[in-house]
């Protein structure tokens, strides 16, 4: 029985394994189709990104911290059945309400609690309007992305810029930033610490508490939940102040963990968001799979800056890769009927 | 007195790529699939017909490849919705994170620019007044949301469409094929939006400009949500967010103050949200919308 079951399981990590493995190929063949179309060397373009994002650690764990957090921003509401793909603007707000407190108070933890704050009243917002109104959470989201991207450059630009350097924000004041600590084989920052530890916990409270089981149950089928004597209202709110929690958490962590100041263009965090989404898929909405994932998918990022250095290709490249395989995860139904083909062809085979 | 004047008439111009989008979205969505890649349509079909339209000189060449994008792209999303069984969502998040950066890259790689394309030749323009004019499809997108509503309410085909987005095992059940009549939904709306994509080049702004849909897609699929998913009043939904998108305009010009312009570009999101948070038209949406149809 304990063999079969773990025979069950194996089999089910090698389906997953053959699912995303067969995703990337799709991803990574098609951007060489685009990028030949483009004239540009696209061997030299995807085996640079592939491989220049990895070289420097702690630069390549810096850039995931907010990923993870992204990622699992989009996994909590997508696990109830819900897409936020409001995690963008969650962010921008993380990021300014972080940027403020610690301006004004100089104290890390105030800051880091108010981005937190930021980005869950939002995803709250944002909740509510699907849970008690049935207004579609895709269409608010990104409405409201574009009310906070106009929001944050605004108040960037006019209230919060650094006399200095104006096309910079202030800076977080070194008091409220978080450093790097050691742990004997190498240093590592604080933010990808705290962003790790708020995984586990995610992972704790989806698969190991009864909200984490409600969450899965409204995912699963809102009538199951029903006769379950669970409200789906108030969890898909719930599910979406979490991940929109968890969104702020990584605008602040980025900015008070790595860059310090945000650009008044804001193209230091533009895209995290939505980037967290592929993470989210490709580390199956698991939250210890999403801190791989956003480590894999930073180090394509860095990758695509350091192959325009290369080759003019823009970094946006990265992207195009990774709404590829964005789109070749929706579809694991195709993947699966190629295994069993595959199956039944060995069988055939044997006979 | 003439600002308002102005806004009124231009809203009918910004009403357009919305009111395409609206009803090619609900022309999808009548048959059950969800297609929220529409922005990555319109970004994409920008870009695409930007092209044609830039190396040949003629917008019309412009337009015709910006309906065939369309059509590619709804291709796929059908195919991939139906046959292959994919979350029709997270297609959609894909498409438009792909559209998006291609449009990115070929303004790098075909112009060198970061920003915004150079000149394109648009469509010419009826003019009413000094300054003042409006496009033809401000005129022609009304007929065409007619049309839509007639071909889905009133044709045998629009009949087999709605029954696969209400019902599509009885449907099947009834002879219809299913995934065929929903793929062919889904390429017929992406169209309308591969339209919608090139006149924002062709017809607006006359240039391409780095993620030039921005956010119309989604704001057709609220107008959809808003419409109760009939064509007909899906034009009043689209004048309305045409109208928000021309009073931001409008207003930035009255007003004149640079500082302001970042608030007053908030106003079509802000609008569109409250709107779809306050009201709603009296139906429900077609029952096996979003849910995939596994045939046994």
């Amino acid at each position: 029985m304990r063999l079969r079951l773990a025979i069950a399981r194996i089999e089910e990590l090698a389906t997953i394994a053959i699912e995303l493995s067969l995703s990337l190929i799709v991803g990574f063949g098609l951007s060489l189709i685009i990028l030949t179309l483009f004239n540009y060397p696209a061997l030299e373009c995807i085996s640079t990104m592939l491989t220049a994002g990895f070289t420097d650690i702690n630069y390549l764990l810096n850039r995931a911290t907010p990923l993870v957090a992204t990622g699992i921003a989009f996994a909590i509401p997508m696990l109830a059945g819900l897409f936020n793909i409001g995690s963008e603007g969650q962010l921008y707000i993380g990021t300014l309400t972080a940027l403020v407190i610690a301006w004004f108070t100089a104290n890390p933890v105030l800051a880091l609690l108010g981005g937190v704050g930021a980005g869950a009243g939002v995803g709250a917002f944002i909740g509510f309007l699907k849970a008690y109104r049935d207004v579609n959470e895709v269409v608010t989201s990104i409405m409201v992305n574009w009310i906070l991207y106009y929001f944050t450059i605004f108040t960037l630009t006019y209230y919060l810029f650094d006399p200095a350097i104006p096309h910079q924000s202030v800076p977080v004041p070194p008091s409220a930033r978080l450093s790097v600590i050691n742990l004997g084989i190498g240093s590592v920052g604080i933010a990808f610490v705290i962003v790790t530890l708020s995984a586990i916990a995610a992972h704790v409270i989806l698969y190991r508490s009864a909200l984490g089981y409600a969450i899965r149950v409204v995912g699963y089928s809102l009538k199951t939940a029903v006769y379950a004597g669970i409200d789906p209202r108030k969890i898909q709110l719930v599910a979406m102040t979490l991940g929109g929690a968890f969104a702020g958490l990584g605008g602040a962590l980025y900015l008070q963990g790595y860059i310090h100041a945000v650009d008044v263009t804001m193209s230091a965090i533009f895209g995290l968001g939505f980037t967290g989404i592929g993470v989210a898929l490709l580390g199956r909405a698991n939250p210890l799979g999403i801190v791989l994932a956003s480590i894999f998918v930073s180090g394509l990022a860095i990758g695509g800056q350091i192959m325009e250095l290369q080759t003019g290709a823009p970094p946006e490249v990265a992207d195009i890769i990774l709404g590829l395989v964005i789109t070749a995860l929706a579809v694991p139904y195709a993947y699966r009927t190629i295994v069993a083909m595959v199956r039944i062809r060995m069988r055939l085979a044997r006979l | 007195m003439i600002y308002i004047l102005t806004t009124f008439i231009n809203a009918l111009n910004f009403m357009v790529p919305i009111l395409l989008a609206s009803i090619g979205e609900i022309l999808t969505e009548r048959s059950g699939i969800v297609n929220i890649g529409i922005e990555g349509i319109l970004n994409l079909s920008a870009f695409t017909s930007a092209v044609a339209a830039f190396t040949t000189g003629n917008p019309f060449l412009g337009f015709v490849v910006g309906i065939a994008t369309g059509a590619l792209l709804g291709l796929v999303h059908g195919v991939l919705s139906t046959y292959l069984r994919g979350d029709q969502i997270i297609i959609g998040i894909g498409v438009n994170i792909v559209s998006y950066s291609i449009g990115v890259l070929g303004l790098i790689a075909l112009w060198k620019q970061h920003g915004a394309s150079p000149r394109i030749p648009s469509l010419p323009l009826i003019s009413i007044s000094e300054g003042l004019s409006i496009s033809l499809l401000a005129l022609v997108s009304p007929i065409l949301a007619i049309a839509v509503w007639w071909f889905l309410t009133k044709t045998d085909i629009g009949l087999k469409i709605r029954a696969c987005g209400e019902d599509p095992r009885a449907a099947e059940a009834m002879g219809i094929k299913v995934f065929r009549m929903q793929v062919m939904a889904t390429v017929l709306g992406a169209m309308l939006s591969g339209v919608a994509g090139s006149y924002l080049v062709l017809g607006i702004v006359s240039q391409f400009v780095r993620g030039i849909a921005a956010g119309r897609g989604f704001i057709a699929l609220a107008n959809v949500a808003f419409s109760g998913w009939n064509p007909l009043i899906a034009i009043l939904g689209a004048y309305i967010f045409g109208f928000l998108d021309a009073l931001a305009i409008s207003l930035q010009i009255a007003i004149g103050a640079i500082a302001l312009a970042y608030p007053l570009r908030m106003i079509p999101y802000i609008g569109t949200l409250a709107i779809v948070s306050m009201f709603r038209w009296r139906a429900r949406a077609p029952r096996y919308l979003g849910k995939p149809y596994i045939k046994e």
